[in-house]
């Protein structure tokens, strides 16, 4: 059975190029535009893996990630969070709400694909 | 190709993003303070500079990150906001947007040496306002495996040999939240199994509390594994863990060790020495000879009292620690967040979505076709002369008009985007000439269709540096003639009966009638005898040839390429009007069609050929009495009660061949106040008709503005009737000049 | 995920239908335990589990040393596809000793 993968991102093109890599890869991906809109596609499916920005529209990954967190069937689901190397303190808010894992963008779609076979594998 | 199709996206998103941020630091000039603002300028550098580095854009990455950076600061309130910087991030802004169009026009294209100094000095400006310190490469890389130091796995042989083991030796012990915290050891384990080959993996559960004590959501695993793995150095394996570095301890001994350090191994372990000592042997990390001495090692430390971890320098085995006491997730502050919520919401509740712009065209075009089919049924349900069917097909009718309607509604864009572009023109421009100008923006929530949005843009380009430089006076004259010393630029957009209007207005010093017409007379354009109207003079200025720039400066008013803008909008389908007031202001409308999609069409027979003309600008239809062609043979005009009406034959003008059909008639169309007559030897009625452009071997055609296909399949050419009564027009007035020298 | 159990001559036969993951790990803790009090030999079929992760795994653990303590017979029987490789990327087949189809070569 197919991992389901979740990107949360309000680039779209971030979006499309992580989704090609990992469908590529064998997983399935779900999308979500920003914070609200990916809460909205939670709807308490199976999901493996949430890939989140940190910075985003409507609401941002922390909110996202805590309101994640909240819900029963999420709650132990790992989080990767993309983050700038300029964003301590955003990191330690985030590793509170519940991310442990952290991306530095830029990345390259290869490093994106390992670091989530770190978490699971397709 | 899927790729391809991503970069695409990147590339129209990096355009949004940039001018957000434009419009955002331009906000900011006004208000420095503008937290939203500044956030919406971060997060466009954020995204362009995340996006980029997917695609291995590493110009645009390395350029991006140093504006970032800067930009972090200012949201950090490290680097205050003024004039100076944000005309910097204005500049960095179209430098980025310089960027983003190279790889545009070729995804493998390096930046011309223009580009690159202008980087350059970009970046040394930059350096002011960032940290002192040098910051890291932004280029791709993952946290763990750039900040851990890799030297440490070099080997120096001391006290004690080396082991015989060539594999690493991992030791793992995971904290009891790391499931809690959504990572699963197993995940981990896998992952080292695919990179290289697990030689052998003891699995601990030694720290496994009695039953009654045992959290099911606690893990309590520890693992001692033998690696091997081709290339794979200690920095390969703690990347590994990577996102469990702070939720496990991690030992890494590289193949063959020293003794020495797998005594220490054993020392930090928390499991007792003596089954450590098997495992290690079990796992084929150590012979028992090698224990031995690994434990004789152990004693003799113990002995002379120094700690075998203080006797190197710290930590060099690459333990990850296990941080405890880790921040409590917070509860957030409930109040605060419903508020935010309430906020966001309001400021972007539609929900859009991307489509591509051909994909519309072709819909847009399947309607065209859908609304000729539709004409071509009803007009065959007429014959039948069956009621029901005749219904029917009105229904139908109807509908394919809403379906149309909607269709040519997805195409349909906001102005103000296109407006809101000329808050950084008109802001340079004023900088530029050393004027004090603001722009004030109304109506930019009119829509219009997208295929007209995207080519007013350099014609109101050109309105408004004209009337930047030539209308709105220098602050002192300004102040002289009793005017705020600052001027205003205001762009207005509105729909008026079927068409959109959108206006360009200046309070400066307005056009000079004497001064136009002298120019005029001077160019041969008018006689000194003819009596113009205020609009028509100002018309003047819309003449090809009415102004050089020398002419124009000395006019103290407008007209550089004035007849570019005309052409540009009438190409459009659209008109240009004048209104200026001596030394209050001048105001341009342009009035374009909704759509330039769709019309509604009247059809005109000569000889064998169609021609549509746009019914709104059909005013009436006459039949020409034998009488009147026998008058009109040698002349261009007839009398209509009373007004001179100049008409055309088209059958002249479009070289039909045949005789002139036994009847003709006269369709009067109007166009800007003038009119003119089109002698046709049919009229065919209304007819809602799709312009399909013509291709660009017929764009110079004259009088010709594009083609459709009528419900019986035929071409039918759609008249340019702006350019027709031009030119009769032109042929009355010549004549009449002709008639009045004899 | 469920587990039903089945008691008859003093061998306790429980059945894993679903996911043996840390969302079900307490609710499973309160049910493999008490199999142990159902009979001398416990039999735990593990055809119908899809995915196991770490939570479950020491579960399995948990239950076989508790019964080692008390002197009953804890099998792993019928091992899915999924427990299989858990057991045999944590090399713990052994550890059970249930004699298992390994999917590959054991290291």
């Amino acid at each position: 059975m197919a991992k389901t993968v979740m990107v949360v991102d309000d680039s779209a093109s971030l979006r499309q190029v992580v989704g090609i890599a990992l469908r590529g890869a064998g997983y399935e991906v779900i999308e979500g535009c920003d914070g609200k809109d990916a809460l909205s596609k939670l709807t308490g499916q199976k999901v493996h893996l949430v890939i989140s920005d940190v910075n985003m529209p409507n609401m941002d990954g922390i909110t996202f990630v805590k309101n994640l967190k909240q819900m029963p069937a999420y709650k132990f689901t790992p989080v990767i969070m993309l983050t700038t190397e300029s964003q301590e303190g955003k990191k330690q808010e985030g590793q509170a709400a519940g991310a442990k894992a952290w991306v530095v963008k830029p990345f390259l779609p290869t490093q994106m694909l390992a670091a989530v076979s770190k978490l699971v594998m397709p | 190709m899927e790729l391809d199709q991503a970069l695409q996206t990147f590339i129209m998103e990096s355009r949004e993003l940039l001018e957000a941020m434009e419009e955002s630091l331009l906000g900011l000039e006004s208000e420095p303070d503008d937290r939203d603002a500044i956030g919406a300028i971060f997060r466009a550098a954020h995204t362009i500079k995340g996006s980029g580095g997917l695609f291995g854009l590493d110009g645009i990455v390395a350029f991006t990150h140093v504006v970032e950076n800067v930009l972090d600061r200012v949201r950090n309130n490290e680097v205050p906001i003024n004039a100076d910087l944000i005309a910097l991030l204005l500049s960095c802004r179209d430098h980025i947007g310089m960027l983003v169009e190279q790889i545009a026009a070729d995804s493998a294209a390096k930046p011309d040496h223009e580009t690159e100094t202008t980087g350059i000095m970009l970046l040394n400006q930059l350096k002011s306002y960032q940290a002192g310190t040098q910051e890291q490469s932004p280029l791709p890389a993952i946290t763990s495996s750039q900040t851990k130091p890799q030297s440490q796995t070099a080997v120096v042989a001391q006290s004690g040999g080396t082991v015989e083991n060539d594999n690493w030796h991992i030791s793992l012990r995971f904290s009891h939240d790391v499931l809690r915290n959504g990572m699963d050891p197993l995940a981990f384990i896998r992952y080292l199994d695919n990179m290289g080959d697990i030689v052998h993996i003891v699995t601990l559960p030694d720290a496994m509390p009695f039953a009654t004590d045992m959290d099911p959501e606690s893990c309590y695993l520890g693992f001692e594994i033998d690696f091997h793995g081709e290339n794979v150095d200690k920095a390969t394996i703690e990347g590994v863990f990577e996102f469990v570095r702070e939720d496990c301890s991690l030992r890494i001994l590289p193949p063959h060790s020293r003794i020495e350090e797998y005594t220490q191994l054993i020392d930090e372990l928390p499991e007792d020495k003596i089954r450590l000592g098997d495992l290690l042997v079990n796992c084929g990390a150590l012979t028992w000879n090698e224990l031995d001495e690994a434990l004789r090692l152990q004693s003799l430390n113990a002995e002379f009292g120094c700690d075998a971890s203080a006797s190197r320098d710290s930590g060099n085995l690459g333990q990850i620690l296990v941080e405890q006491n880790m921040v409590q997730p917070e509860l957030v502050d409930a109040a605060l967040g419903k508020q935010k919520l309430a906020k966001e919401n309001k400021v972007q509740e539609s929900k859009l979505i991307r489509i591509q712009a051909d994909k519309l065209d072709q819909l847009i075009n399947l309607v065209g076709e859908m609304v000729i089919a539709g004409a071509a049924t009803s007009l065959l349900a007429q014959r039948t002369r069956d009621p029901a069917l005749h219904e029917s097909t009105s229904t139908l009718s109807r509908l394919v008009e809403e379906i149309r309607d909607s269709a040519l509604q997805l195409r349909m864009v906001q102005i103000g985007e296109t407006f809101s572009r000329f808050n950084r023109v008109v802001r340079d421009v004023s900088k530029e000439i050393g004027k004090d100008i603001g722009l004030a923006i109304s109506g930019a929530e009119t829509e219009l269709d997208k295929s007209v949005v995207e080519k007013i843009g350099d014609p109101l380009m050109h309105l408004v540096r004209n009337s930047m430089d030539h209308g709105i006076e220098k602050s002192e004259i300004r102040l002289q003639r009793g005017k705020p010393a600052k001027g205003t630029l205001h762009l207005n957009a509105y729909h008026e009966s079927g068409s959109i209007v959108v206006e360009v207005g200046d309070d400066g010093g307005g056009l000079n009638r004497a001064r136009i017409l002298a120019k005029a007379l001077e160019k041969g354009l008018v006689t000194a005898n003819q009596t113009l109207s205020d609009q028509e003079v100002y018309g003047l200025i819309f003449e090809a040839g009415f102004s050089t720039a020398e002419a124009v400066t000395n006019l103290s008013g407008r007209g550089v390429g004035m007849d570019v803008v005309r052409r540009n909008i009438e190409a459009l389908r659209g008109t240009v009007e004048i209104d200026s007031r001596e030394g209050v202001g001048t105001t341009v409308k342009i009035r374009l069609p909704l759509t330039l999609a769709i019309i509604d069409g009247f059809l005109l027979g000569v000889g064998s050929a169609s021609y549509v003309v746009p019914l709104d600008m059909v005013m009436e239809c006459i039949e020409l009495s034998e009488a009147e062609r026998q008058e009109t043979r040698e002349s261009n005009y007839i009398n209509l009660r009373g007004t001179v009406l100049p008409f055309i034959r088209l059958r002249d003008q479009f070289r039909e061949q045949g005789k002139a059909g036994r009847r003709e008639n006269i369709v009067v169309v109007q166009y800007v106040g003038q009119m003119a007559g089109l002698v046709v030897d049919e009229l065919m009625g209304e007819f809602q008709t799709v312009i399909k452009p013509l291709g660009k071997l017929f764009g110079n055609l004259k009088g010709i503005s594009g083609s459709t296909i009528l419900g019986s399949g035929e071409v039918a050419l759609i008249l340019d009737v702006p350019a027709l009564i031009q030119r009769a027009v032109n042929k009355e007035a010549q004549q009449l000049a002709y008639s009045q020298t004899k | 995920m469920t587990i039903s159990i089945e008691s008859s001559n003093g061998v306790c036969h429980a059945r894993v239908t679903g996911e043996m993951t840390i969302y079900h790990a307490a609710e499973m803790k309160g049910e493999l335990l008490p199999c142990l009090d159902y009979g001398t030999e416990v039999e735990i079929d593990l055809s119908e589990v899809s995915e196991i992760d770490t939570a479950g795994f020491q579960l399995l653990l948990l239950t076989k040393r508790e019964a080692a303590k008390v002197g009953k017979s804890l099998r792993l029987v019928a091992h899915s596809p999924a427990t299989l490789e858990v057991l045999d990327l944590f090399n713990m087949a052994s550890y059970f000793g249930d004699p298992v189809m390994m999917p590959r070569a054991a290291h």
